[in-house]
């Protein structure tokens, strides 16, 4: 038996069905972890961030809007809470990280676990607007369309603001010795 | 040899795999003839496979069932305009309900300010409700808890001559938190409780209990006059069973990291 679609479980938790959100969790709970993680490079607080997406989505779901994709409402939510998560905490990674380069230097040699770490760190010196993208984009797997239903921005936008993130990461890297 | 900006919009449709067909025999071409192009195309195309290869983490045990825990009894009823709200229609209103209401949330407030100076050896019920998130101190020592009966965190901090406590959990069903602090210049000064209602806590000398039901965040402040480093044995019981016990501990010099 076909597994039911984001669609027909999100009527029925409409109409009360725990079960069916339930499912849906199950199918985001990782890649809304996974996103909330790379936003704020922290796995406490990506599980905090989760679990609030979770039950704003169970409290807002009379607000959801079916002309939607599920995904793209979740995905925004969790892309939201990990920004007002960074606001509030007032977390300073990207100064961290700058400290944290100055002992490479720019020979470095940059092995594939450096450039994973080195990524990581790059990602977490752009805005969090670039950094949105890219994780729809790279870690999410969203294609131009989805990413524009996702941030409700153009498509053309889309387009120009990952050019812009991947410069940037290029950037990022290159100052950090790993490109 | 400049790249095109049209050239440099396919590089970057086919490092997304977004490209036609079309497009992509186009891109071929001119990389062909541009080495500038093909040295972009390598560079963006290694940027892309190393972002399309950061770990895929695993979500943590417990996750799922801390949030469905947290999940509110029903689903709410749609809100109903009350007589008080379209009261506050009116903009003049609305000021003096801000005012009452402004005024109404600070006498339920506990706060550092209001805290008394001496312990309350037995108090039952002392329920205040915070507007915001503990201020103060930056968290300095931060525990995770993740059993099928509760799950999340409890942090500690220093403000001036208080410890604060601060617990965000989630349970599966009623579970007693019994905190329990040996030192006998420490003494139980406050307790209050962030967006959520119904909390019940006693204390008693060197030992606080409170019952979580579902999704809570409490703060528990405790005097330390003596500036002293303080341990709290934290113990979590469900249906009269310990199902987790902690030590949590602060220095008394700890401010921060």
């Amino acid at each position: 038996m076909n597994k039911p679609d984001d669609k027909e479980l999100m009527e029925r938790c409409l109409k009360g069905d725990r079960q069916a959100f339930e499912a849906l969790l199950v199918r985001y709970e990782k890649p809304v972890y996974n996103a909330a993680y790379r936003m704020l490079h922290n796995a406490d607080d990506a599980r905090d961030v989760t679990q609030t997406v979770f039950l704003k989505v169970y409290e807002n779901l009379d607000q959801y809007d079916p002309a939607h994709r599920f995904f793209s409402w979740v995905y925004r939510i969790a892309l939201n809470e990990s920004i007002n998560w960074l606001k509030k905490s007032n977390r300073q990674q990207a100064l961290d990280y700058e400290t944290a380069d100055q002992g490479d230097g720019p020979d470095a040699m940059a092995n594939d676990e450096q450039l994973g770490e080195g990524m990581e760190a790059a990602l977490m010196r752009i805005s969090e607007d670039y950094r949105a993208v890219i994780i729809l984009k790279h870690v999410l797997g969203c294609s131009y369309i989805e990413i524009s239903e996702v941030l409700d921005i153009p498509e053309k936008r889309v387009k120009s603001r990952l050019y812009t993130a991947r410069q940037l990461l290029q950037e990022r890297l290159t100052q950090q010795g790993l490109h | 040899m400049a790249i095109d900006s049209k050239i440099v919009e396919l590089i970057n449709a086919d490092v997304d795999g977004e490209i036609s067909p079309a497009d992509k025999q186009e891109l071929e071409a001119a990389l062909a003839a541009n080495p500038e192009a093909q040295a972009m195309h390598a560079e963006l195309s290694g940027l892309g496979r190393a972002l399309n290869e950061l770990p895929d983490l695993d979500s943590p045990p417990h996750l799922k069932h801390a949030i469905m825990a947290s999940l509110p009894a029903a689903q709410k009823e749609p809100p109903r305009e009350s007589w008080f709200r379209s009261l506050l229609a009116a903009p003049a209103l609305g000021y003096v309900g801000m005012f009452v209401a402004g005024a109404l949330l600070t006498l339920s407030l506990v706060s550092s300010d209001q805290l008394s100076d001496r312990a309350f050896t037995d108090v039952t019920g002392l329920v205040g409700t915070m507007s915001s998130d503990v201020p103060d101190g930056p968290e300095v020592r931060v525990t995770h808890i993740d059993r099928p009966e509760v799950a999340g965190r409890v942090s500690m901090r220093n403000s001036g001559p208080l410890v604060i406590v601060d617990f965000d959990l989630v349970s599966s069903g009623p579970v007693d938190i019994v905190a329990s602090y040996a030192d006998q210049t420490v003494w139980f000064n406050g307790f209050a409780q962030l967006e959520s209602p119904g909390a019940s806590i006693s204390a008693e000398s060197g030992r606080v209990t409170m019952q979580i039901d579902g999704k809570r965040r409490y703060a528990l402040f405790l005097q330390n006059p003596s500036a002293r480093d303080v341990a709290i044995n934290l113990q979590f019981r469900s249906g009269g069973a310990v199902v987790y016990d902690t030590e949590v501990a602060i220095a008394s010099d700890a401010s921060g990291g």
